[in-house]
């Protein structure tokens, strides 16, 4: 009987542990937040720290950019299967250390629990690794991420690609749709509204950024 | 099963119109508005056919454009435009909107070279399809959307670096021709032509049919075919809401003639999910091809200006025979850094270099690589098997050299390649020998699924493709098909034109069958 009871004590001791180990211990989310959990939110900011860092040839860095903010944006927006999919991955590299570790002392934690330089050491693994499905993984949490980096208008007016600002012109389909879920009496345009099709006129490279894109735009 | 009002000649439906389930009638239905469903649609209004065009997605409205790359993904493409395939796991995209995939593709217009038609009617037992039949229907779809090459002063220094290298070295080189008018280079083709120069379906097509008299019902989902011997009577659906696709009201469309036109991946869902009809011959979703992508970034000494310019501005035809095709590329730069290689501050480094680079790509002929379409559990998404053939990825391994060549002969001070296993940027042609000589897997590369085709394909024997020549289905007397499922190969070159073209001669054979 002790034995059995010392056997069940270990038990729930190592359930408890993993528990812990596995889903605990994150910091609390911010308040706008729409879908990231903390492990996710806490995962996410790991990888942008160590693949955006501040500083170097483009000032943001990750944090700055916004990038977790975007992420949760972006995993409410796409479709369910497709965030199902996002959540595994990510839950996959936060986990990953656990059972493969990173170089150094303490290498075996959750990845967002990491230094900074076992992070990156980690996710060098990931991206030269010689299977494909390790380089995909890689490849698929960068790609998200830069989509978020590369979405600040702050990291687009350094790299002078922010959109230009370009006059609306209002043709005949403008009168027959109103915007993506509002109903036809939305449309705001009569026939009176309609103007010049575009004269092919090239862009001016020197021309007005698109408001969203302008300095100091929300 | 209540009945809403029906509405008038001409007009369009969005989802907030619907009210509960109803019914419509027509002498046609088209399922799919994209680049071929459009133009049978306004072919046949135009003649006087009562016409009623369903799709799934929403029209989009310039106020609705997000210059975001991902969000306008999410918005624009199903499964969020992250639909990959299995097998070999390729990105491919499918659109979701009024105007389908020309809402949110570079308009890129090329005819079908005459061997690759030819090609088809010697394999597929086709007698019609040569370049010589389509020609006029390429002029008559050519004409309606104003279909020319792109204006030198539109092309932005990342197209005329790809023109000046092909000369270089002695290749041939030419403006895209694109269904445009008066575009101002602003390079947002993928997110949507603000300009509203591009001329996408539900600029040009649509509202021509609307005026001909179509009813445009947008946001309905079509489900299945409902057939009584060999005819079909009806398609069955469900209104889904934009973005959630949250189901909701059903509806029905009866119709003396259905025309199947959702696209080389939906198709073939609808014709299984409808009791595996149209198959007896067992060809509906096999035989999947892509025109896989493969690309590589050059950075120059100058700015490029990569933002301002013709989306995809030139091409190159110079090496068709050799089962390629190379074009000038720009995408939003979150997109085109998924290439990028590193990550840290040298990531940050070499993307500052975006400024001074130009992206040019290749589509590849890829005969031998095949898939299939099959329909996922509960869901009219499909599952897309495909497997890229090693004696392709030979094809891909010479596009990217010849790509390299020309990046080096255009003054490029490096470039970066992009394949797994070689050096992440390379300064030199003599260093770029690598891409030619080392052995590559298809694993090694990162390509894309451009275009798809032949999962309903057309063949003069009943008992190997689905359709015949006219794209009528081999089994059914009033069911056709018009989207590149039914191209029996891959087209060489990018297919829309081809497509059109041959709605456009299938529109006319249709409204003489339908009295």
């Amino acid at each position: 009987m002790p034995v059995r009871l010392l056997l069940l004590a270990a038990l729930v001791a190592t359930a408890v542990w993993g528990f812990r180990r596995l889903l605990l211990g994150y910091a609390v989310l911010p308040a706008a937040t729409q879908v990231l959990c903390r492990r996710e939110w806490a995962l996410v900011d790991g990888v942008s720290e160590a693949m955006f860092p501040a500083g170097g040839a483009i000032p943001p860095s990750g944090r700055e950019a916004g990038v977790n903010e975007f992420v949760d944006r972006y995993v409410a927006g796409v479709p369910a299967g497709v965030r199902l999919l996002m959540r595994m991955l990510f839950l996959l590299v936060e986990q990953a250390t656990l059972f493969f570790p990173a170089p150094g002392p303490g290498g075996r934690r959750r990845f967002s629990a990491l230094e900074v330089e076992q992070r990156v050491a980690v996710l060098e693994g990931w991206r030269t690794s010689s299977l494909f499905l390790r380089r995909l993984v890689f490849t698929s949490l960068r790609a998200i991420l830069c989509m978020g980096y590369l979405a600040d208008p702050q990291v687009l007016r350094h790299l002078g690609v922010a959109p230009y600002d370009i006059e609306r012109v209002v043709l005949e389909p403008d009168l027959l749709y109103p915007p993506v879920g509002q109903p036809r009496s939305a449309i705001r345009f009569r026939e009176a509204d309609l103007t010049p099709p575009s004269d092919g006129t090239p862009l001016d490279l020197d021309g007005p950024l698109h408001p969203d894109y302008r300095e100091g735009s929300p | 099963m209540t009945v809403a009002a029906t509405p008038g000649e001409g007009e369009v439906r969005v989802f907030a119109d619907y009210t509960g389930d109803f019914q419509e009638e027509a002498d046609a239905v088209v399922v799919g508005s994209g680049p071929t469903g459009a133009v049978v649609a306004y072919e046949l209004a135009a003649t006087g056919k009562r016409v009623v065009l369903l799709e799934e997605g929403p029209p989009f409205t310039p106020d609705d454009f997000v210059l975001e790359g991902a969000r306008s993904m999410t918005r624009t493409l199903r499964e969020g435009g992250l639909r990959t395939t299995r097998g070999h796991v390729v990105p491919t995209m499918q659109a979701i909107a009024l105007g389908g995939g020309s809402l949110m593709n570079s308009a890129i217009c090329p005819r079908a070279p005459e061997a690759a038609l030819d090609a088809w009617c010697t394999n597929f037992e086709l007698s019609r399809t040569t370049r010589k039949d389509l020609d006029p229907h390429y002029d008559a779809v050519g004409d309606f959307l104003g279909i020319a090459p792109t204006p030198d002063d539109v092309q932005g220094p990342r197209n005329l670096l790809f023109r000046d290298g092909c000369r270089a070295l002695g290749y041939s080189s030419e403006p895209i021709p694109r269904n445009v008018r008066g575009c101002r280079g602003s390079g947002e083709c993928f997110t949507g032509c603000r300009s509203r120069a591009k001329q996408s379906m539900d600029v040009s097509y649509v509202p021509a049919a609307i005026r001909a008299g179509a009813r445009v019902l947008t946001s309905v989902r079509v489900e299945r075919v409902e057939t009584t011997g060999r005819r079909a009577d009806a398609v069955v659906g469900r209104v889904v809401e934009p973005f959630t696709g949250k189901a909701g009201a059903r509806f029905r469309v009866r119709a003396r003639l259905v025309v199947l036109a959702a696209g080389c991946m939906a198709t073939p869902v609808i014709l299984l999910r409808s009791g595996n009809l149209a198959n007896r011959s067992e060809q509906v979703g096999r035989n999947l091809q892509f025109h896989p992508g493969v690309a590589i970034t050059g950075i120059f000494p100058e700015p490029t200006h990569p933002q301002f310019g013709a989306t995809q501005g030139y091409q190159s035809l110079q090496f068709l025979d050799e089962g390629f095709k190379l074009e000038t590329l720009w995408a939003p730069p979150a997109v085109l850094a998924v290439r990028t290689p590193g990550f840290g501050l040298a990531f940050k480094e070499r993307l500052a270099e975006v400024p001074y680079s130009a992206t040019w790509d290749a589509i590849a002929s890829c005969h031998r690589s095949l898939g299939r379409v099959t329909p996922r559990r509960r869901s009219m998404d499909p599952v897309l098997h495909y497997q890229l053939h090693p004696e392709d990825v030979k094809i891909l391994q010479r596009a990217l050299y010849v790509l390299a060549e020309i990046f080096f002969a255009a003054g490029a001070r490096k470039i970066q390649p992009g394949v797994h296993g070689l050096p992440e940027e390379m300064h030199s042609l003599a260093e770029a020998d690598a891409i030619r000589t080392r052995a590559m897997r298809a694993t090694d590369l990162v390509c894309g699924g451009n275009h798809a085709f032949c999962t309903t394909r057309m063949h003069g024997d009943p008992t190997k493709g689905v359709v015949d020549e006219d794209g009528q289905c081999h089994d059914l007397e009033n069911l056709y098909i018009a989207d590149t499922g039914i191209f029996p190969r891959c087209s060489s070159v990018n297919p829309m034109f081809t497509g059109m073209a041959l709605a456009h001669r299938q529109a006319g054979l249709i409204a003489d069958r339908l009295p």
